[in-house]
């Protein structure tokens, strides 16, 4: 897709991936069993599925966040402790998570004040991610003078300052107003396009992840595991045409009824495919 | 906008105080009461402009023992909130033996400290004033070093930071706001301490002992030492206020969580 960045070693190879909470209680959780999941170079790869399907976790395992009960995680080629280590992926999580004695500038800056960056270059960073998610003006202000929405948007710049190859995402657009939801997604577009950064991003809009990624991921509860991957060939120059587009809402409905299991009456089809 | 905002937190409370004066006084010219019983408001303030100098300078010996007990009683108690935050074990041995001892009226160890030191001695007092203090600072530090949001660990976990990088960045800064609380809670409370501790006996240079050597002989003067330990309380309580607002942004004067732009 790009030549920046872009290199043969997937971003993310999960292979035979399992997670048991609380082994051997009674409150022991199959999170997880026998997931394979692999992100190109540049891919962007949407997790889908109903509540409590193990999203969450998957993406934790690649941040080494916890460790996978079996098999095996790897990020840009490095065992899953080793890229967390080197700082290989930025992550945003499904709240914010804004540090409240911090103004958002310098929420914004703490991954680089982290890494040992000077002053100087920091702020500039910081104020151009700023910039780019639309909160230029904000920059001296505290966390919980904004909205949840412009919350997120700080957390999602704070997950793009470093540059990473890789951006781990979880729901980051689901506190955002339809307007702000649709221009976000553009930009991240827009942003790992130019970069080449490699997304694995959880979602549970439907029409979000076909529009956002190259591959969904569609994954069902108990025991967590991956039922289908859908490729959504769209093309890389996506635009705000391609939700009209016939073959978008083509995507739609395979996404869907790979959620359904398979099994889509004719009824529910005949209504229609907007309303997610 | 906050001119109007002080006016409305103060003119209340003052119009309830003259008021409550008010009646007071009168109640004493109405019902006849003794001045041993309660002296009128006018007499205590009289006692209290003659001896002012003698109010002054054992406020100043009380004042001084509860900010003895308050500084060092803070530096242990930040000190050991630390410690028990780096060995776990320590935690939960120490931590529940301190939220007990915070329940329970230690004042009367009081006693116990005269007998080691001498009778003119401030140190039980100081001692007293410390003890007091460095418990509810540490149980209150303690809490904030160890109630980090989780999202703020694994975000610091992804960043790869250190464990200095995680105490710096995120405990302590958390621990700030309860400090604070900590400090509004145990002020009052060394002052108190302090007052109290003087009721065991020892040298009657504090207002503790004024008020007590006062009640039979002067009710109106030991009523005017009152007056100085109420001032003394407070102005230990609005300096600790007034530290925090200078250190802490004012959340509460802020927009909350909502939509606004
Ligand atoms: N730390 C934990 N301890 C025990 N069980 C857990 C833990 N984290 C997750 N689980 C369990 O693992 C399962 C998957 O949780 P996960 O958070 O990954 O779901 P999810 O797909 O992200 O759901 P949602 O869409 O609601 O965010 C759930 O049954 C949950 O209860
Ligand atoms: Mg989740």
């Amino acid at each position: 897709m790009t030549e920046v960045g872009a290199s043969a070693v997937p971003a993310v190879e999960v292979t035979g991936a399992g997670k048991v909470f609380n082994p051997g209680t009674t409150r022991q959780v199959d999170a997880l069993v026998a997931i394979d999941l692999h992100v190109g170079p540049g891919e962007f790869v949407s997790l889908i599925g109903p509540s409590g399907c193990g999203k969450s976790t998957l993406l934790r395992l690649v941040a080494n966040l916890i460790e996978p009960t079996s098999g095996s995680v790897r990020v840009n080629g490095k065992p899953a402790p080793q890229a967390r280590l080197d700082q290989e992926y930025g992550m945003a999580f499904q709240q914010a998570g804004l540090f409240e004695w911090r103004s958002v500038v310098k929420n914004v800056e703490l991954p680089l004040e982290l890494k040992g960056w000077d002053k100087g270059p920091r702020r500039q960073r910081a104020m151009e991610m700023l910039q780019l998610v639309k909160l230029g003006d904000f920059a001296e202000h505290r966390p919980w003078q904004l909205s949840g929405g412009m919350q997120q948007r700080v957390a999602i710049a704070r997950a793009l300052a470093a540059h990473p190859p890789l951006l781990l995402m979880d729901e980051p657009f689901g506190a955002l107003d339809e307007m702000t939801r649709e221009h976000m997604q553009a930009e991240l577009l827009r942003i790992c396009g130019e970069t080449g950064t490699s997304v694995l991003f959880v979602t549970h809009s439907i029409p979000e992840a076909v529009y956002l990624s190259d591959r969904v991921v569609v994954m069902s509860p108990r025991p967590g595991q991956i039922t289908t991957v859908v490729p959504v060939d769209l093309g890389s120059d996506r635009d705000l045409d391609t939700r009209e587009d016939a073959r978008f809402f083509e995507k739609v409905t395979e996404v869907r009824e790979a959620l359904r299991g398979h099994e889509v009456d004719e009824l529910e089809l005949a209504r229609g495919i907007g309303d997610v | 906008m906050t001119v109007r905002r002080l006016l409305w937190a103060v003119i209340p409370p003052l119009v309830f105080g003259v008021v409550f004066i008010g009646l007071w006084e009168l109640a004493i010219a109405v019902f006849d009461w003794k001045p041993y019983f309660l002296p009128r408001p006018t007499k205590i303030w009289g006692q209290f402009t003659d001896n002012i100098d003698l109010v002054r300078s054992s406020a100043t010996v009380s004042g001084g023992n509860a900010l003895v007990g308050l500084l060092v009683g803070t530096v242990l108690g930040v000190g050991v909130s630390f410690l028990l935050m780096r060995f776990r074990l320590l935690n939960d041995m120490v931590n529940p033996l301190a939220v007990a001892v915070n329940a329970v009226p230690i004042i009367v160890l009081v006693s116990v400290f005269s007998n080691m030191f001498s009778v003119t001695s401030e140190v039980p007092r100081r001692l007293m004033a410390t003890l007091v203090v460095y418990f509810i600072v540490l149980v209150n530090v303690a809490k904030g070093l160890r109630q980090v949001d989780r999202a703020h660990l694994e975000l610091l976990r992804s960043y790869a930071a250190s464990p200095v990088q995680v105490l710096v960045k995120a405990r302590i800064p958390n621990a700030v706001p309860y400090l604070f609380t900590a400090l509004k809670i145990s002020a009052p409370a060394a002052v108190i301490t302090a007052f109290v501790a003087e009721y065991f006996g020892g040298s009657q240079n504090g207002l503790g002992s004024r008020i007590t050597s006062n009640t039979t002989a002067n009710t109106a003067a030991a009523w005017a030492y009152v007056l100085g330990a109420c001032l003394l309380g407070l102005t230990f309580y609005l300096v600790s206020i007034a530290l925090e607002s200078i250190t802490t942004p004012k959340r509460g004067a802020s927009p909350g969580g909502g939509t606004t732009t």
